[in-house]
């Protein structure tokens, strides 16, 4: 990939007051709970009422970050929409699927199917923009986000100039309860992933869309590049293909000026990640941004949005911060995700 | 490629040759609708299948078994070491992932707290890392879900990654089980029919689903020069487009169809008369096949090439399909013979258009197969003679 993508819109909903794209933690949102649910804005101020009311969580928070990003970027259409989610409209599969099964195939009415299907979010941004170029979802774990943005940067080197991609995914009371009683969950009261001192994660849930262009134009800071590692064995292998990515971009990690992880707060999800940050955070200003987001498929889409906005407003939160920077400036953010300990990426982001 | 026409490649050309379709009475998928309707099941159940892989690792399921069995036969067919220092990647697509075991267990799971376990092999993600596993693919994964057109991106992706460097080749393609979800979705929809699926035809009522795993391996030309590979085919168009007309409904006048269908030709260079076969996504549902073949006459005017919708005997296999008809498109290219549009008898009477309806010789070059799906998503490849 060699050109860069500049990001010249944003929208996200998120457990955060991120729907305003102002708002930049004046004040941290913090959820004592097992799970983060996102904080959702009045839709009908974004989606036309018809639309609206067939539309699940998922496809409301997707479309309304879609929108926040678009207006933002003053775009009415787009050479492509990538979107990512791993789970897909997960309220309305469950909602069809224990329909099925409490009626025993009987009395089924169509709606809740027809929302279902993973790629609903992105045809449903097509539909309302009335856009017929390119539309492509991904729904690969920690890799579905990710693999939005690869996307998107190949299509900028073969001749595209703009596209619209986002991550998405909704939890729903009962795979909360689930998942609480799977022994996957825990409330993390200080937030402190990096510590590694406990066992299962905060579920988290949101949307966040970005414009980008292949031009500078208006934009807020751009992403270099991305890469994407499957189940590396030992943290030395993240670290290798973190440098080699680098080097590939011509910078190196005493050349960052942020690098901003993907925890899970799960002490065992997240060794390989821990071990990094025990390796770097004396050269290295180090961050980390689930425990504002909560985990999930493509909480990656949320790393990006905050890494975006930290460029563009020259400020690292409190919030995020594992030590302390004593850099002035941030040029450049390094996002390294984790997802099962089997999905790692490494974003790039730098100004412009 | 394994379906209800074959357990693998030759199986299926046997059948594709003798106009034997795979589609009949349901054994494998419990429902209660298991005697009124038909469906193209693979014949293997769940244990024979993981047999065949030699697994009974916890959480495998039926759409992972069939990914497996695929993916596994195009890599040892292509010759491929991947020990060879080529990167090689994945790219899978799936709409049904772990849904048909979820299925079974999801009621004891929300009312007693039962199969918990199940969670972790429920996503798309998942079924894709098996199968990577299986193969011992490291450097690239990823799964693409667009509905039915879901394997024609899995190939869009595949080639793009390696004309810009990122992969040396990439096995690319989808896998669906039968499952109680889809079956009941497609119902509710009332877009199955309960005869064998009459694709094309002025009486056609629905479709049939079906089940399948179906992979090709796609391979740049230096990298097939340093191992000393032969190509079966190549990839010469590929394009994907938006309806952008409805959520579940193809628009009348198939526009989304016309901008993929165009795009490939322009991609490929190819005129629309250098298209010898168009392997057609034809479902035989009154609206897929209306808009398909409105499509059709939009690029190809009064000079329509042979055609044929291959579901009949396989059934509508969703995010396997395009793989599945990749898969036939080479059969057609190889042995130069268009494999019949089954169950045909009169033409819709708005285009009169006709398939082909027996197993017919023919100089094959270049063919062309569609892909269209739910969510507006159009995609069309363009297959060619190597």
């Amino acid at each position: 990939m060699a050109k860069k993508a500049y990001i010249i819109g944003s929208g996200c909903i998120s457990p955060q007051n991120t729907v305003d794209n102002n708002w930049f933690f004046e004040s941290v949102v913090s959820h004592e709970s097992d799970h983060l649910n996102a904080i959702e804005p009045s839709y009908k101020e974004y989606i036309n009422p018809n639309m609206l009311r067939r539309m699940g969580r998922a496809i409301k928070m997707g479309v309304t970050a879609a929108s926040i990003a678009t207006t933002e970027a003053k775009v009415e259409n787009v050479d492509g929409t990538m979107s990512g989610t791993g789970l897909g409209c997960f309220e309305d599969s469950e909602r069809f699927l224990l329909a099925l099964l409490r009626n025993e195939e009987q009395f089924l009415t169509p709606t809740s199917f027809i929302q279902s299907t993973h790629n609903t979010v992105g045809s449903q941004i097509a539909l309302i923009m009335k856009c017929h170029n390119y539309n492509h979802t991904y729904v690969h774990r920690g890799f579905s986000f990710e693999s939005c943005i690869m996307d998107a940067m190949m299509s900028f080197d073969e001749g595209k100039h703009t596209a619209l991609i986002g991550g998405i995914e909704e939890h729903t009371p009962i795979y909360i309860d689930l998942n609480q009683h799977a022994h996957k969950l825990d409330s993390h009261i200080d937030h402190k992933y990096f510590e590694g001192k406990d066992l299962g994660i905060q579920m988290g849930e949101g949307a966040a869309f970005f414009v980008l262009s292949d031009t500078n134009k208006n934009a807020s800071s751009c992403i270099d590049g991305i890469s994407m590692l499957y189940k590396p064995e030992v943290s030395k292998e993240i670290l290798l293909k973190a440098t080699q990515f680098l080097k590939q971009h011509n910078t190196s990690l005493e050349n960052i000026d942020l690098v901003l992880f993907g925890l899970s707060g799960d002490k065992d999800l997240d060794k390989h990640l821990l071990d990094i940050i025990a390796g770097i955070s004396k050269t290295n200003a180090v961050g980390h941004f689930k425990h504002l987001c909560g985990e999930y498929h493509t909480a990656g889409a949320f790393g990006t949005w905050l890494a975006n906005k930290i460029i563009q407003k020259q400020n690292i939160p409190d919030a995020v911060k594992i030590n302390l920077s004593n850099k002035t400036s941030v040029n450049t953010v390094l996002i390294i995700n984790g997802y099962l300990n089997i999905n790692y990426s490494f974003t790039l982001l730098s100004k412009c | 490629m394994i379906s209800a026409i074959g357990n693998n490649v030759p199986e299926a050309l046997f059948s594709l040759s003798n106009s034997k379709t795979g589609i009949g009475k349901v054994n494998h998928l419990t429902t209660r609708y298991k005697d009124e309707y038909l469906l193209g099941e693979v014949k293997l159940s769940n244990k024979e299948l993981m047999d065949v892989v030699g697994s009974t690792a916890p959480g495998l399921n039926r759409t992972s078994l069939l990914g497996m069995i695929a993916a596994k036969e195009a890599l040892v067919n292509s010759g491929i070491d991947l020990k060879d220092g080529l990167r090689t990647g994945l790219i899978s697509s799936t709409t049904v992932a772990g849904m048909c075991n979820t299925e079974l267990y999801y009621r004891d799971m929300v009312e007693k707290h039962g199969h918990l376990e199940v969670l972790d092999f429920h996503d798309c993600g998942e079924s894709t890392e098996r199968i990577a596993d299986h193969l011992g693919i490291k450097d690239f994964v990823t799964t693409i879900s667009t509905a039915c057109s879901s394997a024609a991106n899995a190939v869009m992706l595949g080639c793009r990654m390696i004309k810009s460097g990122m992969l040396d080749r990439a096995v690319v393609g989808g896998v669906d089980s039968l499952s109680k979800f889809t079956f009941n979705g497609f119902n509710t929809l009332m877009i199955l029919d309960k005869e064998w699926c009459k694709p094309f035809d002025e009486n056609r009522k629905g479709l049939n689903l079906g089940e399948a795993g179906a992979f090709i391996i796609i391979e740049s030309e230096a990298s097939l020069k340093k191992r000393n590979g032969k190509a079966l085919a190549q990839v010469a168009g590929y394009a994907n487009a938006n309806d952008a007309y409805h959520q579940t409904a193809s628009s009348p006048d198939g526009l989304g169809a016309t901008m993929a269908i165009e795009q490939a030709l322009a991609m490929s260079g190819l005129k629309p008369a250098d298209i010898d076969y168009i392997n057609m996504h034809g479902t035989g549902t009154p609206n897929n096949d209306q808009s398909e073949s409105k499509a059709t006459v939009n690029i190809f005017g009064s000079n329509v090439p042979k055609f044929s919708s291959t579901k009949a005997f396989t059934g509508h296999t969703l995010a396997a399909a395009a793989s599945v008809e990749a898969v036939i498109s080479v059969l057609s290219i190889l042995n130069n013979k268009i494999y019949p549009n089954l169950n045909f008898t009169t033409p819709i009477s708005e285009f009169n258009l006709s398939p082909v309806t027996k197993v017919t010789d023919a100089q094959i070059k270049n063919v062309l197969s569609n892909s269209f799906g739910f969510g507006g998503n159009c995609s069309s490849l363009i297959i060619s003679k190597n």
